[in-house]
């Protein structure tokens, strides 16, 4: 059959219009199939990482914080703000029926001044009781986190000193975290008494009417609360807004139910397009296919009276089927690829949606997937087309053929 | 090898008087001799190619049984049956056939390459050429050629197994008297070294070299004495 080979390529060289026609239309179906894929697993693996990332049933914040963006968004997009509730709140609240434990979150804007290297989102957290950010740190960093250190989301600059300087000190870098995909990957985090240290700093230096009435040390932007096993989070999150009047309590559940509703949403509507262009490509292909072998009568007729048997034949048509998909699909891999990256960036900025691209190993079977998929389908449209033209017999293709 | 048909005739659905078939050959009893030229004349639609196509293993008669050698073409899966025609047929069918994604020199050898490559296939392939006197044009592609060229390609490749049985339909059809006399000496000649040769022509000149001569009318094949 290498016979059958040869013969697939010269004529796949020999006829370029042709050829690259068929390579277009697959390689479109490869990037569909390729993009599609990876955004909804993109998605998917957003969600995935705020999920294991929140780990707490109920959140309390101020009411106060309401004013930078919803409760979600914190969490979602790390867009915090200067907002702080009294100590007399959060005890209350950490004797709410069915609390089992709570650990405080301190933010902290760094001032775009002179003062500080950049302007991002600080938020303190308390080693001894968190588990919400240190599982997550712990994932790239083992190393204690001593004072004066911080630990920087993937997309924060760190220059070569390992130094970022706000409120006029410096602090030492002590690792970077993974990507998230939410704005987390923007955000600056430390222990509490190092957050706390930045909060008087930057009280004396620009005096920001945030911290009028507020006690540095016993205060708190956050409250991530665990609930007693047999409690509601829904139940004890309405406790604490009844019971509590500056601040607002959320179960989480009700958060990542709602975000991932919206994925699914959005997932859903993108493999209903992904699977419409394959359908499209597939007839296109279909139709294409059989309107060349038609057209290709007289050619198939002249094999046959040399000697081919419709064994060969079928090799010949399905071989040049193949290497047409299979550098189809390169070429569309090579545009795809390469293009997934901004892409996601665009959903990201433009939807608000957390979006963690799959590793590598994911996206290679990805690619082989977007790969293999147009060439089954091709191989298999023009392997009926094969039955067809083996079957009629020799004496008649030749007459039919134009 | 001998090839022999035995009562083969062809109907094709088309619509007449009171039928909604018509008789392209009625039954025929046929015999191809080795070492001997045969030619077939008839008037255009008369049943001449749908006749040789039967011979030639690539349209089933709607009855009897052609054999090559003592096997029965049309019993034959198709694997056996193409192999053969590879083998022991060489068939220059009426009208264009070349395959255009191959140069003049591919188009012979693939007759040779099918099976299993024979190591002189190309030196062969190119001294067939040569003697069609198209050897000049072995790397051009088969759809750059005229007519004529075309045709003499197709002979060549027709030769290229050294087929005892050649059957070539109207062969020297578009071709100049030159290259059809050029032609008719290269059947004659294949026929001399024991092969077997048929022809289906229009050409007057073509009968002087036959050595039987066949008429069709109407799908009825009758033979003709040599004058
Ligand atoms: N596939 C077919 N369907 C219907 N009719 C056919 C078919 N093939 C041949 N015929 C008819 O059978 C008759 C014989 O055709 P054939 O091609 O054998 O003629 P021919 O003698 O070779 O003619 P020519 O000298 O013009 O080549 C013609 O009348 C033709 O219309
Ligand atoms: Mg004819």
């Amino acid at each position: 059959m290498k016979f059958a080979f040869n013969v697939s390529l010269k004529n796949i060289r020999r006829r370029p219009f042709r050829s690259a026609a068929l390579g277009a239309l697959v390689m479109l179906l490869t990037i569909c199939l390729f993009l599609g894929a990876e955004v909804i697993l993109s998605l998917q693996g957003g969600l995935d990482a705020y999920r294991s990332r929140l780990g707490a049933d109920v959140i309390v914040t101020p009411s106060s914080a309401s004013a930078h963006g919803s409760v979600d968004d914190i969490f979602l997009q790390g867009i915090t703000g200067n907002y702080y509730m009294s100590e007399k709140d959060i005890k209350k609240a950490a004797d709410t029926d069915g609390v089992q434990s709570i650990s405080r979150q301190f933010y902290l804007t760094s001032a775009k001044a002179g003062c500080c290297s950049a302007r991002v989102q600080i938020i303190g957290f308390e080693p001894e009781t968190d588990f919400s950010v240190l599982p997550w740190i712990k994932e790239s960093y083992s190393g204690e986190i001593r004072n004066g250190d911080i630990v920087v989301g993937s997309e924060i600059s760190v220059p070569s000193d390992r130094q970022i300087k706000f409120y006029g000190k410096k602090y030492n870098v002590a690792a970077i975290l993974g990507k998230t995909g939410t704005g987390l990957d923007n955000a600056v985090f430390t222990g509490y008494d190092t957050i706390k240290e930045m909060a008087r700093s930057a009280a004396d230096i620009i005096s920001r009417k945030e911290f009028s009435g507020v006690n540095i040390d016993n205060t708190a932007s956050a409250l991530l609360i665990r609930v007693k096993d047999g409690y509601d989070p829904q139940t004890v999150a309405d406790d604490i807004n009844i019971h509590i009047t500056k601040v607002q309590a959320k179960a989480s559940k009700s958060m990542i139910s709602g975000l991932s509703d919206g994925l699914s949403g959005i997932s859903g509507i993108i493999a209903v397009l992904v699977g419409a262009v394959w359908v499209f490509c597939f007839i296109i292909m279909l139709m294409v296919f059989a309107l060349l072998s038609n057209e290709r009568k007289k050619e198939f007729a002249v094999f046959r009276i040399i000697g081919a048997s419709g064994k060969m034949l079928t090799a010949v048509m399905a071989g040049e089927t193949a290497v047409l998909c299979l550098a189809g699909s390169a070429a569309g891999l090579l545009v795809s690829v390469p293009l997934c990256f901004p892409l996601s960036d665009m959903i990201h900025s433009s939807l608000s949606l957390p979006l963690l691209m799959p590793d590598g190993a994911v996206l290679a079977a990805l690619c082989a997937g977007a790969a293999v998929i147009p060439l089954i389908t091709g191989v298999l449209i023009s392997l009926a087309s094969a039955v067809r033209i083996t079957k009629a017999e020799t004496g008649l293709l030749l007459r039919e053929g134009a | 090898m001998k090839l022999r048909a035995e009562g083969i005739s062809r109907n094709f659905f088309r619509k007449g008087k009171n039928t909604n078939f018509f008789t392209a050959v009625e039954k025929t009893d046929f015999e191809l001799e080795q070492g001997c030229l045969t030619e077939i004349t008839g008037h255009s639609g008369s049943g001449k190619t749908t006749f040789s196509n039967m011979l030639c293993g690539l349209l089933t008669p709607d009855s009897g049984r052609v054999f090559l050698g003592d096997q029965s073409l049309y019993e034959l899966d198709d694997r056996k049956r193409s192999y053969l025609r590879n083998r022991y047929i060489g068939i220059i069918p009426q009208g264009q056939t070349g395959l255009h994604g191959l140069t003049v020199l591919e188009n012979v050898m693939l007759q040779a390459e099918m099976y299993g490559s024979t190591p002189d296939a190309r030196e062969k392939a190119v001294s067939l050429l040569e003697a069609a006197g198209i050897g000049e044009l072995c790397e051009v592609y088969s759809n750059e050629l005229s007519g004529g060229e075309l045709r003499r390609m197709v002979i060549a490749r027709a030769m290229m197994n050294d087929p005892p049985i050649l059957i070539a339909d109207e062969p020297t059809g578009d071709l100049d008297s030159e290259t059809t006399a050029l032609i008719l000496e290269l059947f004659r000649k294949y026929a001399d070294s024991g092969n077997a040769v048929l022809m289906v022509t229009h050409e007057k000149e073509a009968l002087c070299h036959a050595d039987r001569i066949f008429c069709m009318e109407k799908g009825i094949l009758s033979s003709v004495p040599k004058k």
